[in-house]
């Protein structure tokens, strides 16, 4: 197609969006998360239950869901442990002149603070969750952002949950 | 002990005109295998639900008071549960969480259970139907007959609920749960229901303490969520507990102010007018079932919770939603962003519950000093009230002989007990 990305600039390009939209999550600036997404920005958590046999959507929202969930955070009683998302960018397909899918196999590390027994435990880094971020990536204006996210977990025993994204 | 600051404490808050648990009956390991042989093994308990188990030779295990089971829908489509062990050499049979046997395992064929070990083979209804050189090594002392899967009481009912019984000689489901689900009978029995969420959580507390969270409102302030739609809107304080024999407990009806929550446009607008079958919109009724079983039907969607205590300090958590089978794509969607946005893993609410209860499991250890913990909130049965708590307790009391107020007392016709069940009486 005209305007075809060579595979390199195609990594480079989804290496630098993603990896500092995940610091931007570990760092909790939720603003400057959101200011790599698209206004029609699309998000979701999900998870394959062998259980009940199911496809499960744990968490669904648009960019302005998202923005009430973060602003009402604070009036939540939650886990503040901090999270390190380790992030690895699998594949990256262009599919249109301005759009990528990506792939990235995702690791969230949880450092403890305050549950359990923070005099024991705070400090202790252990592993949330493993899973895998799908991603289309649009460029707008000369930038490129999120347009959509899809993050399949593997993990399905979360402990108490969490009110954060991943 | 006596003289102690500690001591002082607890009897401050431990006096005859509050009601109270001893906390040791959260923590104490001796106590904990009591509950077992007392409670866990000789009570009806929810495995899973019919959904789960759609075709034939579905099976699914779990672990009831540390005896494996499996409950499996046979050929001829009915439901039935045994013991997950090969009556051999006591191996555990089915090892994943679920399945379906149509496909032959690595020692056996289809259609048949096989024991990886020695590949002693059963049906889906528990018959032996092959032991590999039986008579060159039995001879005639063996038969397959005799080496049948153990059996175990099994139930469809409730909304289509599987339950389960480890005792043989069982009492009926419907004697053990009464009047108890007549409230939510009309709206979870009109159609036939479906699991559509699943998730567990290991979480380190005590089980009762979960129940014990399900059981009383008055933990809503710590609920952003349950503030701003129920508990600053009308009709809040009307609801009512209901106390019934066995343990078991209701919560009345509110209609649930969904778009009192900010920006609740984003998440749960869609879903106001979906409920469930005679239900009124955005109603909310609770059901708790002694001893763990928790049916939470609000809105679009049915939660329930069920517990697998592993330790004193330990429990596993199992939280399923549910909608019905006859739901559109678009009916569907909209139960389960419902369900998830306050119930799910990354819900508003749940995560609150499970952080209490952490607390609480590290706020009273085994060996610290022991707590009087208050279940003493009388309002009337309204809900705040606590009295889901005190008729827990009265049938915890009478099942394991011991006083909740008191564990290590011979007298378990203490205060607390006679207090608990003149209040179930009361509300009765």
């Amino acid at each position: 197609m005209t305007g075809d990305l060579l595979l390199h600039e195609r990594r480079s390009l989804a290496e630098e969006l993603l990896y500092t939209a995940a610091g931007h999550l570990d760092d909790r600036n939720w603003d400057a998360w959101l200011a790599l997404t698209t206004r029609d920005f699309h998000y979701r958590i999900g998870a394959y239950s062998p259980e009940i046999r199911k496809q499960m959507i744990w968490l669904e929202h648009d960019r302005d869901g998202l923005v009430a969930l973060f602003a009402l955070l604070s009036k939540h009683h939650t886990d503040h442990a901090q999270w390190f998302r380790q992030l690895t960018l699998q594949q990256v397909e262009q599919t249109a002149r301005d759009q990528l899918q990506t792939m990235s196999q995702l690791v969230v590390f949880a450092t403890a603070w305050d549950v359990g027994d923070a005099h024991v435990e705070a400090g202790s880094t252990r592993v949330f969750a493993v899973g895998r971020y799908r991603d289309r990536l649009e460029r707008h204006n000369a930038r490129w952002l999120l347009a959509d996210r899809y993050v399949q977990l593997d993990t399905r025993q979360l402990g108490i949950g969490t009110h954060n994204i991943l | 002990m006596t003289g102690s600051p500690l001591w002082s404490w607890k009897r401050k808050l431990g006096g005859p005109e509050l009601s109270f648990v001893d906390s040791s009956i959260y923590t104490d390991p001796e106590i904990f295998e009591l509950e077992l042989e007392k409670i866990w093994r000789r009570t009806w308990l929810l495995a899973v639900h019919e959904s789960e188990l759609p075709n034939r030779y579905d099976y699914r295990t779990l672990t009831i008071a540390r005896e494996p089971v499996l409950v499996i829908r046979g050929e001829d489509d009915k439901i039935r549960a045994f013991l997950n062990v090969c009556p051999h050499r006591g191996t555990q049979l089915l090892r994943e969480p679920a399945g379906n046997l149509s496909e032959a395992s690595p020692s056996g064929s289809a259609k048949h259970i096989t024991c990886m070990f020695h590949a002693w083979q059963f049906d889906a209804q528990g018959r032996c139907t092959a032991i590999p050189r039986r008579r060159a090594g039995y001879q005639e002392r063996l038969d397959c007959a005799d080496a049948n899967l153990h059996p175990v009481t099994c139930e469809i009912g409730l909304g289509g609920f599987v339950w389960v019984h480890l005792e043989g000689n069982a009492p009926a489901l419907s004697d053990y749960i009464g009047r108890a689900f007549d409230d939510l009978r009309p709206h979870l029995e009109a159609e036939p229901l479906e699991v559509f969420h699943h998730h567990k959580a290991v979480v380190h507390t005590n089980y009762k303490l979960w129940h014990d969270t399900n059981s009383e409102f008055y933990h809503d302030y710590m609920h952003h969520f349950n503030r701003v739609t129920g508990m600053q809107q009308p009709g809040y304080y009307d609801r009512r507990y209901t106390a019934f024999a066995n343990g078991h407990v209701t919560v009345s009806s509110m209609s649930v102010k969904y778009d009192a929550y900010e920006h609740s446009e984003t998440a749960l607008a869609n879903s106001r007018d979906l409920s469930f079958p005679g239900l009124e919109q955005n109603g909310w009724k609770v059901l708790d079932l002694f001893p763990g079983i928790t049916l939470n039907l609000r809105g679009s969607a049915l939660r329930i919770d069920t517990m697998t205590p592993l330790a004193a300090d330990r429990v596993l958590i199992e939280f399923r939603g549910l909608g019905l089978k006859c739901d559109t794509p678009e009916e569907r969607q909209r139960r389960v962003r419902d369900h998830n946005t306050i119930w799910g893993p990354f819900g508003r609410n749940l995560p609150e519950d499970l952080l209490g209860v952490t607390s609480q499991g590290r706020g009273m250890q085994h060996g610290s000093e022991p707590l009087h913990v208050l279940h003493g909130r009388r309002e009337h049965s309204a809900i705040h009230d606590e009295l889901g708590l005190r008729c827990y307790y009265a049938e915890w009391s009478r099942r394991t002989e011991r006083s909740a107020r008191d564990p290590y007392s011979s007298d378990c016709s203490d205060w607390s007990i006679t207090r608990a069940h003149r209040a179930v009486g009361e509300a009765e």
